[in-house]
């Protein structure tokens, strides 16, 4: 039962609480890299904070699709996070972590947005929520296939057993199914959570945004309760990206809470090294024109399908 | 009549019961024929009456596990021709199946069909309508080939005049064309199977055993059924009849084409090839697989450029058809290759797909035809803002559409995260064709469900959503009550099994259990909540229920924080944003011809789309007098693949006409001569 | 030492598939720069791992030679081949590229196919290394066919010439070493010969399309 509670506490709470953080990080080493300061790192919380207090404008057109979105939205990034965790060393009594499950409960949020989107009558709404279709639907194949290799090799579909299985490959990125899946789910990431080769999550102009389009008519709360699920769900990536791919647990000797704080410890290390990441990555590349994105979402796939081919070779 | 009163007592009387109801209903309908009201409120009384029993019947069918007692409804001297009734789990899985979807397609039609009244012969038309449901359910609970061939035929040509019900426009009498010719096209080929059957065996029983056909007329056997029963479920490339049949019937007629009659080809492939012929090969299997592939995701592909709301859905039956045939192919492979469990458990996929997939297919119709009858338009073009007019067939085609896009707390979800489940398990170490099949099935499915997704949204999008776009959607009004319920006991059921789907699984799994002997459900440590498969290694499992609780929790949550740290939750209606350009209106918002732009041009190489602008000069060349643009997408498969069938058909025929039909009454007498000869003598010789 | 291996030669049928899915000749000569630059590193991981087994130090040369010729020297000359002539994006395609590219996915495929029962020279049944290194052949080649522009040729060919190399080594762990300084001899004067060539035919036709040269028939 404490089990429980701990992992609820941890999932849930610590990766709310975190988000937003990995924002400021990436925007920060994109200031850096321009010579600017830039915004303090903790600049989103404030954001949120003053969002949170702030008067909603709600178009006169829309439904009730639209006042139920950001929260429908907000649960479903939050229930993601659930699924997916930051340490294996609380096991989750929570049993209902699948890959498949996963994907298909950030369906639900994005389809919402969709339709909220179009809710309000508006053409950026329509522009966004178009854009946004072709993008899932050009990635989901590669999230998929990248995930059930990886949850080939270690027998289950679940998160949590596929997670403590990868504690114990030694360096999975030089094992080649792995290096293969981890460079697919990286390019995901980059475009499930609208960064710059795919989208900008900086700019306003209707040529460029994707994700920014669909929230355009939101304002006060729910403007809030929407970055902020799309800042869960960035971090909800992240941590499956580099629990799997570069899995720490085994180090750590010990167990009970002093293991667990070392450990998440550890873990924001590692999505501070991933935020670096995707913060080079936006620095050094430019937007893609939209219809280069299939390019993109081809190279994805192909990197999951190599790597499932690999795995063959290795009889996992 | 005799029959029944005589084995009264027995299960099978329940089904025979429902049979003689549905008799009952259509003579009505004919007797009542100058009462429209009356008569549409009697038939479709009965009906329901007769969906009850069904799934009474069906139900009690499916948990008892007794012997089969066949009736012999017709018996003549001849020793094979007899017609039977035989009902085993798997039938009562389909009947089931049909009843729910009679039963609410019923509902919905007292109050649908009130459009006709004084308008048209609502008489004849429930007429065919219980003639129709009668001839599906007796093609499943046949029990011989002959019987099960004499429904067939008969559901094919009933469906053919609800098909062309309303052949005043043109192009419905072009649907009905089609799908006769290609119907009938399909039942050759069974017919040549049942042949095959009878000259091994020297009978028509199809709950015999194949053990005296050889193996090369097995495969043959396996090649005729899969064009048979592929040409009715519509898969590709044999699905070219179903976007123009099902759109051309009144919407509660389509409602049950799609949403059963095509899964009659289902039933038909489960019996004859795995329960009959015992699935010899692997390669069976893998065809229906890459079949299933190429259906799942060119069918979702071409239901995202339809515009027109019921094409748009036939297109997703072949889309869903595909994802069934994934399943069935995962259970072929593993039946041939003993592998029972699996096999057990991706056949517990598709049959459950195919339920699931009869309540949401057959609400989207309903939904359809809700929409017709408030704004007398299929375009989705033409729709817009409908969910402030009709809010409750907006909730449950809202349901319905995350249902068929396979999303969580539906019952859409439930059948293809089994189905992966499967594929997952269909993977091995060291057969490579097999695996690279499996995981191209499992990137297809993906990329369906993505793809549905952003169907769907188009469809709720624009139809619902937004500002009308049209006089008649401006001023819908919701539709009768009677509709609604229909809807919404489908749109329940989806909830439903999506929530609790152990429930249903278990239903699908004794069904399973009866044809492959092993059950997946003793592996499945299910409590009611939730659907677990544990497999080799781990527990991978799933518990909606769980998760649409933790969705209410978290949503509550937020709720309470937000109110509690930030106060009452402040909100302002204004317009939506113009750019300051202050009259924005209905023809500025996106359509649903631009937005399925970005998929058309990404998969232009399926769509081949051309456009043609033509711009009329204004006085300057910014404000040019009008623009028309016009996009279209060409039909692939009847461009590249009937057409040329076509000509070369029709230039052989008229190149055989000038040579046999000379017009001599001899030479004609004189090729049936020729014919008998040859006869005897072949009988003499084989 | 397996693992880095295995990786190395995925990484390589990768920096083919990023060939194959470029259109820029300056992205070529930069793909072509970073592949040579894995194989260097293989050759590099393999001398060092038969230096310490036997003491033979020949692979670690042709590693340096390797590094100088294939890393350095020729995307050198090709920049400055590139940075003459007209051309920055190539254009015209038989096949558009996610086809080529899907095309590729099936070469893996029938590599995988072809080789999976053949058995290797070294040990037991041949591994996947040799099978993504033929791939990077027969994605070279595929490279060549679909490419006009003078340099994409080249890029093609040296492609092959990599992936050749590659299983060479990974079937034999080093040749003899005069084998392999020759193949890497000859192909440094191809690339020399074939920049003159391009100038040549940049100068006679005004462009350096390859299907120019069918007129040069009588």
């Amino acid at each position: 039962m404490s089990d429980m509670i701990l992992y609820f506490i941890v999932q849930t709470g610590f990766v709310i609480l975190a988000a937003p953080l990995v924002n400021g990080i990436i925007k920060k080493i994109k200031a850096l890299s321009q010579k600017r300061t830039g915004a303090p790192v903790l600049q989103m919380y404030y954001d949120l904070f003053k969002l949170f207090k702030k008067t909603s404008v709600v178009s006169d057109v829309s439904s009730w699709i639209f006042r139920v979105t950001p929260y429908i939205v907000f649960a479903t990034a939050v229930a993601a996070a659930m699924i997916v965790p930051v340490t294996t060393l609380i096991k989750p009594v929570w049993n209902t972590g699948d890959v498949i499950l996963l994907v298909y409960i950030l369906a639900l949020g994005r389809f919402f947005m969709m339709l909220a989107a179009l809710d309000t009558g508006s053409t950026f709404g329509g522009m966004g929520a178009s854009r946004e279709a072709m993008i899932s639907a050009l990635i989901e194949p590669s999230i998929l296939v990248s995930l059930i290799t990886v949850g080939l090799i270690a027998k289950s579909t679940a998160v949590f057993p596929i997670m403590t299985f990868m504690q114990t490959v030694q360096n999975p990125l030089i094992h080649p199914v792995y290096l293969m899946i981890f460079c697919a789910l990286l390019i995901v990431i980059i475009a499930e959570t609208s960064r710059i080769p795919v989208d900008d999550p900086s700019t306003h102009l209707e040529l460029t945004m994707v994700h920014e389009a669909m929230l355009l008519e939101y304002s006060g709360r729910s403007l809030a309760l929407m970055e902020l699920a799309a800042a869960i769900k960035q971090l909800v990536f992240i941590t499956l990206l580099v629990n799997l791919f570069l899995p720490h647990d085994q180090l750590i000797g010990i167990h009970g809470i002093a293991a667990i704080g070392i450990s998440l410890l550890i873990y924001l290390a590692k999505v501070f090294i991933a935020a670096l990441l995707i913060g080079i990555v936006e620095v050094n590349t430019v937007k893609l024109r939209l219809f280069s994105i299939p390019n993109l979402a081809a190279l994805s796939f192909i990197l999951s399908f190599i790597g499932f081919l690999q795995f063959f070779a290795f009889g996992g | 009549m005799l029959l029944v009163l005589k084995n009264i007592g027995e299960q099978n009387n329940l089904f025979l019961a429902a049979v003689m109801l549905y008799l009952i209903a259509a003579v009505f309908a004919l007797a009542l024929m100058k009462h429209h009201k009356l008569c549409n409120l009697v038939t479709n009384t009965i009906c329901m009456a007769a969906a009850l029993i069904g799934i009474a019947a069906a139900i009690l069918r499916i948990s008892t596990d007794t012997i089969l007692t066949p009736v012999t409804i017709f018996e003549s001297r001849i020793t094979f021709l007899f017609l039977e009734i035989k009902i085993d789990q798997l039938s009562a899985f389909f009947v089931l199946c049909l009843s729910v979807l009679v039963l609410c397609v019923s509902i919905y039609s007292i109050g649908y069909n009130s459009h006709y009244y004084q308008k048209r012969n609502v008489g004849f038309f429930n007429f065919l309508y219980a003639s129709f449901i009668m001839s599906m359910l007796m093609v499943i609970i046949s029990g011989n080939a002959i019987f099960f061939y004499l429904s067939w035929e008969a559901m094919s040509l009933i469906s053919y005049f609800l098909v062309i019900f309303e052949s005043e426009h043109e192009e419905n009498r072009r649907a009905g064309r089609l799908y006769i010719i290609m119907t009938h096209l399909g039942t050759a080929f069974l017919l040549i199977g049942f042949m095959i059957m009878f000259a091994y065996t020297q009978s028509f029983d199809m709950f015999g055993s194949s053990e005296l056909i050889p193996e090369m007329a097995k495969n043959l056997m396996f090649i005729c059924f899969l064009i048979g029963f592929g040409t009715k479920a519509g898969v590709i490339p044999l699905h070219i009849w179903l976007p123009y049949a099902h759109p051309a019937a009144p919407s509660n007629v389509s409602a049950l084409m799609s949403g059963f009659m095509i899964k009659t080809a289902i039933y038909g492939l489960i019996r004859f090839v795995l329960c009959y012929l015992q699935v010899q090969q692997v390669w069976w299997g893998a065809v229906i697989l890459c079949i299933g592939i190429v259906s799942a995701v060119l069918g979702v592909a071409y239901a995202i450029m339809e515009h027109n709301i019921k094409r748009l859905l036939a297109f997703h039956s072949v889309e869903n058809i595909g994802i069934i045939l994934i399943g069935l192919g995962v259970s072929f492979i593993a039946a041939a290759q003993n592998n029972d469990f699996l096999s057990g458990l991706a056949l517990v996929a598709a049959l459950l797909h195919t339920f699931n997939h009869a309540l949401f297919k057959g609400g989207l119709f309903l939904g359809a035809g809700s929409l017709q009858y408030a704004t007398h338009t299929k375009d989705i073009e033409k729709l817009g803002g409908l969910i402030h007019k009709m809010p409750v067939t907006a909730v449950m085609v809202l349901c319905f559409s995350l249902a068929i896009s396979a999303i969580v707390p539906f019952n859409g979800f439930i059948s293809e995260w089994l189905t992966y489940q499967a594929l997952f398990l269909n993977i091995n170490m060291g057969m490579a064709g097999q695996n690279i099949l499996s995981i191209l099935s499992i990137a297809a499915l993906a990329l369906s469900g993505a793809l549905a997704a952003a169907c769907f949204v188009k469809l709720f999008g624009i139809s619902f959503l937004g500002l009308p776009r049209s006089d008649d959607a401006a001023q819908a009004k919701e539709v009768p009550l009677a509709m609604n319920i229909g809807m919404g006991i489908l749109a329940a059921l989806c909830l439903i099994i999506g929530v609790f789907p152990a429930v249903f699984v278990k239903l699908a799994d004794q069904v399973a259990g009866s044809i492959l002997g092993a059950s997946v459900v003793e592996t499945l440590q299910s409590g009611f909540m939730s659907a677990t498969v544990p497999l080799a290694v781990s527990e991978n499992s799933i518990a909606p229920a769980e998760i649409l609780a933790a969705l209410a929790v978290v949503i509550l949550m937020v709720l309470l924080t937000l109110r509690l740290c930030f106060g009452k939750l402040k909100a302002r209606k204004y317009g939506t944003w113009d750019c300051g350009f202050e009259s924005i209106n209905a023809r500025m918002q996106y359509t649903a011809t631009g937005f399925s732009k970005p998929i058309r041009i990404v998969l232009s190489i399926l769509y081949r789309p051309g456009r043609k602008v033509v711009i009329e000069k204004g006085e300057s060349d910014y404000f040019p007098k009008s623009v028309k643009y016009q996009v279209w997408t060409e039909p692939i498969f009847e461009k590249y693949l009937y057409n040329p069938v076509i000509r070369v058909l029709k230039s052989g025929s008229e190149k055989m006409i000038c040579l046999v039909q000379t017009g001599s009454v001899h030479v004609y007498l004189l090729y049936i001569f020729i014919s008998i000869l040859a006869l005897m003598f072949y009988n003499r010789v084989v | 030492m397996t693992n880095y291996l295995d990786a190395l030669s995925v990484l390589l049928l990768v920096s083919a598939f990023i060939l194959m899915g470029n259109k820029r000749i300056g992205s070529y000569i930069k793909t072509f720069q970073f592949q040579s630059a894995l194989v260097a590193l293989l050759t590099g991981i393999i001398g060092i791992s038969s230096f310490a087994q036997d003491g033979r130090i020949d692979v670690l040369i042709i590693c340096a030679v390797v590094i100088g010729i294939k890393v350095l020297f020729i995307p050198y000359l090709l920049k400055k081949t590139y940075a003459k002539v007209a051309y920055r994006v190539e254009k015209d395609f038989f096949l558009n590229i996610p086809i080529l590219v899907l095309i590729c996915c099936l070469m893996v495929v029938f590599s995988y196919f072809s080789f999976a029962e053949t058995m290797g020279i070294n040990t037991g049944t041949i591994n996947n290394q040799i099978v993504n290194s033929f791939s990077v052949i027969l994605i070279g080649l595929l490279f060549m066919i679909s490419r006009k522009k003078a340099i994409g040729q080249i890029v093609g060919f040296l492609v092959i010439e990599n992936g050749i190399f590659v299983t060479a080594l990974f079937a034999t762990h080093g040749m003899p070493f005069i084998v392999d300084m020759g193949i890497l001899m000859d192909i440094l004067v191809a690339v020399i010969i074939m920049g003159i060539m391009v100038f040549r035919i940049d100068e006679k036709f005004g462009s350096i399309n390859v299907d120019n040269i069918k007129d040069l028939r009588g």
